[in-house]
């Protein structure tokens, strides 16, 4: 596996330095043929494991269609300046197609603002990029590519009614306080859950011991809640800690599709969690990059799959493992829409 | 015949200046310290020449090396005052979260209406604040400047936090953007201004009365002490100095993120630091120079834009920076 992704690296390397030795002659009109594509990207930080998802979905798609891909990421958690440099010094060569992910939805305005300008395609994937601040630097985005975070709080409200019945008591522990993906996952959950009586949403700020401190409170002042959901898999894994000491036996659910979260689904500590797909966010953004680059019509918008992983599809969503094998439940279980695929010319 | 006296005497004469010239550079070549001060010049040097020669045509053109010099002027900034710091043979560990602090002070302005001016003085002043607070602590509590600071860099983020309840302020300005892209011959405003605080600081260090007195405070407390140097003005100066530079920075950092984000960015601060010790300043205090730090500092955004350019997977270019940083402080140091 290591030396597997050595060997990848040095042959992006040696790939890339011999393009630059064979010139920049190539035409840069769109129209390219799918191997002579080369594409950028710039993730978040690696220090979390959904952004190596992104990363090895971007580079194994690359792979998949013989193109090249140039994969960057913030040099840190916070680094929004670092990012930004990265895309600055991406900008400026001759790639056909940028994906990126911004750290906050700011700070790759201006750098995309640039490659704007040179004409080429912006795919933005996962976070998306704030439109305010895109327009005042001139930028534009070609496709976007992301979770619809309240659709997949709803699909876990559903099914923790389907389980529990409705008109129950349902615990809700959010993440950071005016948190907008948190704010989403749980008005989603609520619409799903329409009928239920809610306690909460109490602030956990994406915290294990925090959601387990939480849950207790809450168990105490309410022995009879049916069921948890969390706005994170991290969380989750808190109130499953908190409902087992208290010997209940109620379902938990989590957001993310943590690959700790589908170990404890596997061993029935966690009911379900709504899992993204980073892997697919990457592939999707590859795709988007190629339509743009051979000159075709890239759809604006798309809503990256979200899947309740639960007793019944867990077996499969552990088996369902990246190329290299890093990333557990790559894909979803089932069927979901991706728009960019049939698009796409192979030649 | 006088003639060929006189002409013998001056080619002995000028014999005799060359060869004390020639002494005068053996023994310069000799003495660590100039390699210190100039090691970081060869290595920029070297650094340019290699991803020169790798990758021509995207690194040595005129877009990337803007590029460069865009993403070395905000961290060139914080450099010049965390040389202030560690002259003194401190070291401000709180840059970062200040750059937030001020940050943040400067959205809180902008969305009060605030002209822009008025917020960057705001922010400089807010940042001023922090880094009074670090010298007081210091220097009166006599605490380790590496404590305080420390403790400070989370004081000031929780700050920044609070303040702006862990919200992004997103500011849009048509002046503010202008500075971060603009540019004169290729050379962007921002580093107008990161050169302009290099000269000032250099003149601050070495040819005012406060400057020596710095040296002189790191050189050998004791000693400064005696010739009636006050330790806590200098100390409490030193650190005002680092925490208004980082304040004031956070405008730049704004201008270019087009947001104030309540978020420490710990890179600034390691940046910062890779960059005064790279740049020959010595961390017991006492000698140092702004002109090194600044070139490390081009040194170090060169290395990072270079590997990106030419395409380095993201894993090897956290280990390529470190050893390079690790490489050059060893070649670099001077300290007994």
């Amino acid at each position: 596996m290591k030396s597997n992704r050595i060997l990848t690296s040095a042959i992006a390397v040696a790939v890339t330095c011999g393009l630059v030795f064979a010139g920049t002659a190539q035409s840069q009109a769109a129209g390219k043929k799918l191997k002579d594509i080369r594409i950028a990207a710039v993730v978040k930080g690696l220090d979390n494991p959904f952004f190596i998802g992104i990363k090895e979905g971007i580079e194994e798609t690359a792979l998949k269609y013989g193109i090249k891909a140039n994969v960057q990421a913030a040099p840190g958690l916070n680094d929004d300046i670092g990012q930004a440099n990265k895309l600055d010094s991406l900008a400026g060569q001759n790639f056909d197609c940028y994906i990126v992910i911004p750290i906050s939805s700011n700070n790759l305005s201006q750098g995309i603002g640039k490659i704007t300008k040179k004409g080429k395609a912006v795919i933005n994937i996962d976070s998306p990029v704030d439109a305010a601040s895109l327009r005042a630097a001139g930028g534009k985005i070609t496709s976007f590519a992301g979770t619809d975070n309240k659709a997949a709080g709803k699909a876990g409200g559903e099914s923790m009614v389907k389980l529990i019945g409705s008109g129950k008591k349902i615990g809700l522990i959010a993440g950071l306080a005016g948190n907008v993906t948190s704010n989403a996952r749980i008005d989603g959950f609520k619409l799903g859950a329409a009928g239920s009586t809610f306690v909460g949403p109490v602030n956990a700020d994406w915290d294990t011991t925090k959601a387990l401190d939480a849950a207790n409170a809450m168990l105490v002042a309410n022995p009879d809640i049916a069921g948890f959901f969390a706005a994170n898999d991290q969380m989750a894994q808190g109130i499953a800690r908190a409902v087992a000491a208290a010997k209940k036996n109620i379902p938990v659910y989590g957001v993310d599709g943590i690959a700790d979260a589908l170990k404890e689904v596997k061993a029935g500590t966690i009911t379900a969690t709504i899992s993204q797909y980073p892997y697919v966010m990457g592939k999707m953004g590859v795709e988007a990059c190629i339509i743009a680059a051979q000159g075709g019509k890239v759809p604006a918008q798309t809503i990256t799959p979200y899947y309740v992983i639960d007793k019944s599809n867990i077996d499969k969503a552990l088996r369902n493992t990246s190329t290299r094998g890093y990333f557990p439940n790559q894909s979803p279980p089932g069927a979901y829409k991706n728009p960019y695929t049939k698009l796409i010319k192979k030649n | 015949m006088p003639k060929g006296v006189t002409e013998s005497t001056a080619s002995a004469k000028a014999e005799a200046v060359d060869s004390t010239r020639i002494k005068k550079l053996q023994s310069k070549l000799k003495d660590p310290f100039f390699w210190s001060d100039w090691l970081v010049v060869i290595a920029f040097i070297a650094v340019i020449a290699f991803f020169g020669a790798i990758a021509p045509e995207s690194f040595l053109t005129l877009y990337n090396l803007n590029n460069i010099l865009v993403a070395a002027s905000i961290p060139a900034i914080i450099a010049v005052g965390q040389t202030f710091t560690v002259a003194t043979a401190g070291i401000d560990l709180s840059v970062s979260s200040t750059m937030t602090f001020g940050a943040v002070i400067f959205g809180l302005g902008f969305t009060n209406g605030w002209p822009i001016w008025q917020c960057a003085i705001f922010s400089t002043i807010a940042g001023l604040i922090v880094g009074l607070l670090n010298g007081l602590i210091i220097a009166k509590r006599k605490i380790n400047d590496f404590i305080v600071t420390l403790g400070m860099l989370s004081v000031a983020a929780g700050a920044a936090l609070v303040l702006s309840d862990g919200r992004p302020r997103q500011i849009i300005s048509e002046p503010l953007a202008t500075l971060a892209i603009g540019d004169v011959a290729h050379v962007p405003y921002l580093m107008f201004i990161a050169i302009g605080i290099v000269v000032v600081a250099h003149f601050t260090l070495f040819n005012t009365r406060f400057g020596t007195h710095v040296l002189a405070t790191g050189g050998d407390p004791d000693a400064a002490r005696a010739m009636g140097i006050s330790i806590v003005k200098i100390k409490v100066a030193v650190y005002s100095i680092s925490g208004a530079l980082a304040g004031f920075a956070a405008m730049l950092t704004i201008s270019r993120i087009g947001a104030a984000e309540p978020a420490a960015n710990t890179a600034i601060l390691l940046n910062s630091v890779a960059a005064v010790v790279l740049g020959g300043v010595s961390l017991f205090g006492g000698r140092g120079t702004i002109f090194g730090p600044f070139v490390a500092t081009l040194l170090l955004q060169s290395l990072t834009n270079g590997l990106t350019v030419i395409g380095v997977a993201a894993y090897y270019q956290y280990l390529s920076i470190g050893v390079v940083v690790i490489l050059s402080a060893a070649l670099v140091r001077t300290d007994k």
